[in-house]
């Protein structure tokens, strides 16, 4: 099965934004720091299991780095879809 | 009064409740006998059960990113908050770093968060909740928010005693105040727990009123002959207290002085009252204000419309206020906005504090014919304007024992405050 890529995450983490935050998707672009777009690791956790329920995965690695950008995001879910193959 | 030690005063006060939504409001249902008591119902519930219910949906003035932290009950403990926060003129509370506390008092905490937590749990069988769930739900998520969104450095403590939990949340801000350790605080309690479990949780103790055949709104009479029980409502209050020396400091307009403050505990059973526990708060919060019993010139009671709590209250008052009792005009104005619970000691002084600035007799609604067993002076049925007050005393009994009595005292000294008017700032930001 082929796994979505980085621009096709990307796109799915700024719909989840947008809906459940009110996150306007041109705000959230790959180099955007999370803490700029006022996400906390607790709400981005709730986007990661999101990201789980729709991609049908189970992403066993959350660690993401220091003051994040959301491009750290999708290199996570990236990691997570590539241990899985 | 004893004026070595630091006095505190009252410089702000902001409320949302079943009967206003402004220090305005409130005070203009108070003065009208204005009940906020609906009928409450539920789809989990084969019948519904009066409540002090506030109609709005507060959630639209919080962004996505802050609702998933916030329950109701810190929603509007967060507006209430503001708006005596905005009354006080007072922005934020940075500079005054661990010199600013805030004190308050809930029973629930998260009620409806957790109620759908379980919901989501039992019934869809959903194993895990979301990350935020714990924090949204949990007993000092109210205060928590206040102290970020306003930086509260000093100390920010949830008390927990049941009824007289934000009683005992302003008498200890107050004694850190006389103390010397802080300089101002934010003080008060919230409630917002109308959810089936919570209510059914009352239902079980089988204490609640039972809706008026004729007028939903009656339905909670405390004591009355024909009282069937207490209403549980939703609401929170907040005040902003401070040193004397500081709200001259400042410039502040004061409300009224803090003059009293008790806190005493039955040590007799968990789910029933005692008067001799009652008595001994009533007691400790008059020497604390320096005041003997014949000085109060009005007593906003407790009392919850409950058969077996009333009497009780009762006893207490005659015992503390002996002769003087047949001088001492009492009321319980839970007949208009019901119990709130870990809010109903704030809302209670916050009236206390109307009547004294206004010179008014709040009234027990809805008092036709009194209880022999709850022999008092009772204000009964309608308010008494142009009453003028020097002091005003408010007890609240907790499940538990807990018991507070707080008293509130003219100020002579300081400029006071002028009530705002109902069409004033003192609203909820839209």
């Amino acid at each position: 099965m082929k796994h979505p890529d980085s621009g096709q995450i990307l796109s799915l983490l700024q719909q989840f934004l947008a809906e459940k935050f009110d996150i306007p998707s041109e705000k959230a672009g790959i180099e955007t720091p999370l803490l700029d777009l006022g996400l906390d690791s607790m709400l981005i956790l709730d986007v990661l299991l999101e990201v789980e329920d729709q991609l049908g995965v189970k992403l066993d690695d959350l660690a993401i780095p220091r003051n994040a950008t959301l491009g750290d995001v999708v290199n996570v879910i990236q990691r997570n879809l590539e241990k899985a193959e | 009064m004893n004026m070595a030690r630091q006095d505190v005063v009252i410089t702000g006060m902001g409320v949302i409740s079943p009967i206003g939504q402004s220090i305005a409001e409130l005070h203009r249902s108070v003065l009208d006998n204005r009940s906020g008591i609906q009928l409450w119902e539920s789809a989990l519930l084969s019948k519904g059960v009066p409540a002090g219910i506030i109609a709005d949906d507060f959630s639209s003035q919080f962004s996505k990113i802050e609702l998933p932290y916030m329950d109701r009950c810190s929603q509007i403990a967060i507006l209430a908050a503001e708006q005596a926060m905005q009354d006080a003129g007072i922005d934020r509370f940075e500079s005054y770093a661990q010199r600013a506390g805030l004190y308050y008092g809930s029973v629930g905490g998260g009620v409806q968060t957790e109620h759908e937590w379980v919901r989501q749990f039992h019934v869809n069988h959903v194993e895990v909740s979301k990350p935020f769930t714990i924090m949204a739900s949990m007993l000092n998520a109210a205060p928590a928010l206040i102290s970020i969104r306003h930086k509260i450095l000093g100390p920010v403590v949830t008390n927990s005693s049941a009824c007289s939990s934000s009683g005992a949340a302003i008498g200890e801000a107050c004694r850190a105040i006389r103390d010397g350790y802080l300089d101002i605080a934010l003080v008060g309690g919230a409630e917002a727990a109308l959810s089936p479990t919570f209510i059914s949780l009352w239902g079980g103790l089988r204490a609640l009123a039972s809706v008026d055949a004729d007028d939903v709104t009656r339905s909670c009479r405390p004591f009355s002959i024909d009282r069937s029980g207490l209403v549980v409502s939703e609401g929170s209050v907040f005040l902003v207290v401070e040193s004397r020396a500081h709200a001259e400091q400042r410039g502040a307009n004061c409300y009224a002085k803090l003059s009293g403050y008790g806190i005493a505990s039955d040590g007799h059973h968990i789910g029933s009252p005692n008067a001799l526990g009652q008595a001994a708060a009533l007691r400790a919060a008059l020497a604390d204000a320096t005041l003997a019993p014949e000085q109060i010139d009005y007593y906003n009671a407790h009392a919850t419309a409950t058969r077996g709590g009333d009497p009780i209250e009762a006893a207490a008052i005659r015992e503390v206020f002996g002769d003087s009792t047949e001088r001492l005009p009492v009321s319980s104005t839970k007949g208009i906005h019901g119990h709130l619970l870990g809010a109903a000691s704030a809302i209670e002084l916050a009236i206390c504090v109307l009547a004294v600035c206004d010179s008014f007799l709040p009234a027990t609604a809805h008092l036709v014919e009194p209880d022999p067993e709850c022999g008092l002076q009772h204000v009964a049925g309608k308010p008494v304007p142009g009453h003028a007050l020097e002091h005003a005393m408010s007890l609240s009994a907790g499940f538990g024992g807990t018991n507070v009595a707080l008293a509130v005292s003219k100020e002579h000294d300081l400029p006071r405050r002028t009530l705002p008017a109902e069409s004033s700032v003192n609203r909820v930001p839209q």
